[in-house]
């Protein structure tokens, strides 16, 4: 594959938050087996509280879009809100192919469809990373 | 003879014209007739008549005309008589002797039209004993009174009540011998009946007549002598053979010669009535033939009763539609119907369905049921029961089967025969169309009821693709996982065995998707099983998840521990709930979050299970809380609004209920009552119970 070497010495932390217990614990291990550390969560507050409290140093977040209670939208804007500026994907089980205007406007390029091979995956994180 | 009415607005003004003046000619020439007729035999002091025929012709032709007519008929009578007695009779006497007479028919034709309410019919005892009273009790006293008076004015008698009495007597006895058959031949004559004799008929009558010929002639024109004239008693066989063949007008025709044979011979001085003195021959004379008269009229009005009951009965049997077969208390066929007889006549029904007249229906049933034939079983038992007194009525149905195929569908229903001998009325009925056009349309509700589901999922489609993608995800990324490690040769063997049971697991999550999916989709025949309420709504908010998710709706479900089963068919049922949820989720569309959905299910007081799915939207218009449920009614922009009425429609089947209520607080709550069935061996819910279920 060799997108591992590309990226940087240090091991980045990736924050996966996804309220799909399967998802999260699957893309969890891709992202170390990719030797990423990656840190689920199953909801937007519970990644908020982990942040307030100071123990989400991410480099990186991969967040579901749909989700109950907070959707990915939601907790994008929460972050704004508090002006934490993190490289985020977000990614959908949605069949739709074009990515919500909403996103577009908070300035979220990185909407990927699920499921979403290795390959694409390393490669959005390594453009996130690597624009930020 | 057959005689039928025509109607009395049939025929055009022309046949009407027409048709009157033949009634005018026939009444003017048989006038004439029976004023000679009359002429022969008079009581010797008195001068009126003993028989007078006028007052019969007058009166029928008046009873069956039109009374626009009368005063043409009566002019036509009155001119007869003058005509014929216009010499050797004073004006006055002539013109009184007409006044009685014309006043006399009058009143008997207005009489008889209204206690016979039109034309007059004399086809029962009591139609005849009405005209009795009509034409022979009260109109001779009519005519009676003033006649008496022309006699004691033109006669100086010094009696009125001696020419009152013959008078009476002699209209008495015309009106009952005569007026039947003047009757059948003025309704011929007026076009208001139509002839439609046989020619055996035809012939009878011609034989009739002729025994009746020879009878008279021995009885009133013989000279038996013997202590009792015999030869009179000869013409009672021939009398009673005309009132039973050809009713009160056949018997009212035959008297009518008896006696117009008896005067001739009582004014030769032949016959059984040759007393010295006349007046005693006439007198004799008229009560031999009132007393014969009443009584072959009343015979001949017992004979048209039955023979109308008879024929009546026989139309009946002809003309049932259903297979009618009546039986006595032993079980054996006493009478069936022409439909029955002919069923019984197939080849191809079974043999309990081959009985005739004379056969032992229940016997017969038992023999074949004793060789394991349930129908027959079931029809022995109906029949016994119902001729045993324990049931009043049964129904049962069945079906005829060829080489196991349903050739045909039937009911029997047995009902105690009301009775005091007992028996019972079994009627068969063919319900193989309405079977098949039911299950026709059972079949068009479940294509229906199948196209509203693909709907309902092509609602959910986005929600769907995103339910199966969930696992799709986890599967790849697991498996992409391991082949890292794998390449990597770290990962440890027990990681990779945790992956590998992960991505079955998913993949039996992904399967269950799709089991769902296929399940609601299948047009599949209805399948009816017990389904555990909670597993009805778990099934369903696992499937409507990913649409709950995207419409922020948080469902939530409380379901009663320890219900029954419900039976019912759970594809069905599941559209029902998903329907509900879905409606529930519009309804909060304009909501702001929290948009709670709350589903319920707990036992009913009712003896069930009550659903509800409880929305906090806006709630629904009082005015559409009812016909939500109509086909084509909806609140959503777009949509068909046939949701709910097919929800319904499904519902009813199930013997259930739908409504929706408004909540206090905020939005709408909708109702499902479903019945507990005792388990899927429970008889099918028939689709006959589903009330106003092709909505659609």
């Amino acid at each position: 594959m060799g997108h591992d070497r590309t990226l940087p010495a240090r091991v980045l932390s990736i924050a996966i938050v996804d309220d799909d217990a399967g998802v999260r614990v699957s893309v969890s291990r891709l992202c170390r087996a990719f030797g990423l550390h990656a840190v689920p969560y199953a909801s937007g507050g519970e990644f908020l509280a982990a942040l307030d409290a100071g123990t989400a140093p991410a480099d990186c977040l991969l967040i579901d879009a749909h989700m109950p209670t907070m959707t990915g939208f939601e907790l994008i804007s929460q972050l704004l809100a508090r002006d934490v500026r993190i490289p985020t994907i977000v990614f959908t089980a949605d069949a739709t192919p074009a990515v919500p205007a909403a996103y577009v406007a908070a300035g979220i390029s990185n909407y990927l469809r699920k499921p979403l091979p290795a390959a694409d995956l390393m490669a959005a994180i390594e453009s996130a990373v690597g624009g930020a | 003879m057959t005689v039928e009415l025509s109607p009395l607005t049939a025929g055009h003004a022309h046949d009407r014209g027409r048709s009157l003046l033949t009634v005018l000619l026939i009444l003017f020439v048989l006038s004439i007739a029976g004023n000679l007729i009359g002429s022969i035999l008079r009581y010797p002091n008195i001068g009126s008549a003993v028989l007078f025929p006028p007052y019969a012709v007058l009166t029928a032709a008046l009873a069956v005309s039109p009374r626009r007519h009368w005063i043409w008929l009566a002019g036509v009578s009155v001119l007869a008589h003058v005509v014929t007695f216009l010499f050797g009779w004073p004006l006055s006497w002539l013109l009184l002797a007409n006044v009685a007479n014309t006043a006399r028919a009058l009143a008997a034709a207005l009489l008889l039209t209204w206690f016979l309410s039109g034309l007059p019919r004399l086809d029962g005892v009591k139609a005849l004993l009405l005209f009795a009273v009509a034409a022979v009790v009260l109109a001779p006293a009519v005519g009676a009174t003033i006649g008496a008076a022309n006699v004691v004015l033109h006669r100086h008698v010094d009696s009125f009540w001696t020419p009152w009495m013959a008078w009476y007597v002699s209209s008495a006895l015309t009106g009952l011998t005569m007026i039947p058959a003047m009757l059948v031949v003025f309704a011929y004559a007026g076009g208001r009946r139509r002839a439609g004799a046989t020619g055996r008929r035809v012939a009878e009558a011609a034989l009739l007549a002729l025994a009746l010929a020879a009878t008279c002639g021995a009885a009133f024109l013989g000279n038996f002598d013997g202590p009792v004239s015999l030869p009179l008693y000869a013409l009672f066989p021939v009398l009673i053979w005309a009132a039973l063949r050809f009713g009160a007008a056949g018997a009212s025709a035959a008297l009518t010669v008896a006696v117009v044979v008896a005067i001739w011979g009582v004014d030769r001085g032949v016959g059984p009535f040759r007393a010295p003195v006349p007046e005693d021959n006439v007198y004799a004379l008229q009560m031999f033939m009132l007393f014969t008269s009443a009584f072959v009229l009343c015979l001949a009005g017992v004979a048209a009763g039955r023979k109308a009951v008879v024929d009546l009965h026989g139309a009946l049997l002809a003309s049932v539609h259903d297979q009618v077969a009546v039986i006595d208390a032993d079980g054996e066929v006493i009478e069936t119907s022409d439909s029955w007889r002919r069923f019984a006549e197939r080849s191809d029904v079974p043999a309990f369905d081959r009985v005739h007249v004379g056969d032992r229906y229940l016997a017969l049933c038992q023999a074949v049921a004793g060789g394991r034939d349930g129908t027959a079983a079931r029809i022995a038992d109906s029949v016994r029961s119902v001729l045993g007194g324990e049931r009043r009525r049964v129904e049962l149905e069945y079906d005829h089967r060829h080489h196991d195929a349903v050739v045909g569908s039937y009911t029997i229903s047995v009902e105690a025969l009301a009775r005091a001998e007992g028996g019972a009325v079994v009627t068969r009925a063919d319900v193989t169309a309405r079977r098949q056009a039911q299950h026709q349309i059972d079949e068009q509700r479940r294509e229906v009821f199948h196209l509203a589901r693909v709907a309902v999922l092509g609602q959910l489609s986005g929600a769907i693709a995103h339910e199966l993608n969930q696992p799709l995800t986890a599967i790849l990324s697991n498996a992409e996982a391991a082949r890292m490690l794998l390449r990597q040769q770290g990962g440890e063997p027990g990681e990779i065995a945790e992956i590998l049971r992960d991505i079955i697991a998913e993949d039996r999550r992904a399967a269950a998707v799709v089991e769902r999916l296929h399940a609601l989709l299948r047009r599949g025949e209805r399948h009816l099983q017990d389904i555990h309420p909670k597993e009805l709504v778990d099934d369903v908010l696992g499937l409507a998840h990913a649409e709950l998710v995207s419409r922020r709706v948080d469902a939530v479900a409380l379901v009663e521990p320890y219900l029954e089963p419900l039976c019912g068919d759970k594809v069905q049922l599941q559209q029902v709930l998903l329907n509900l949820i879905l409606n529930g989720c519009e309804a909060m569309a304009a909501s702001p979050s929290p948009r709670r959905l709350v589903v319920a299910v707990g036992a009913d007081p009712a003896g069930g299970v009550r659903l509800t799915v409880r929305d906090h939207g806006a709630g629904i218009a009082p005015d559409l809380l009812e016909r939500l449920f109509e086909p084509f009614v909806t609140t959503k922009p777009s949509g068909l609004g046939l949701g709910l009425s097919i929800a319904r429609s499904i519902v009813a089947a199930h013997g259930g209920r739908l409504w929706a209520e408004n909540n206090a607080d905020a939005g709408a709550t909708v109702h499902c009552f479903l019945p507990v069935v005792a388990g899927p061996t429970a008889p099918a819910i028939h689709s006959t119970s589903v009330a106003g279920a092709v909505e659609v």
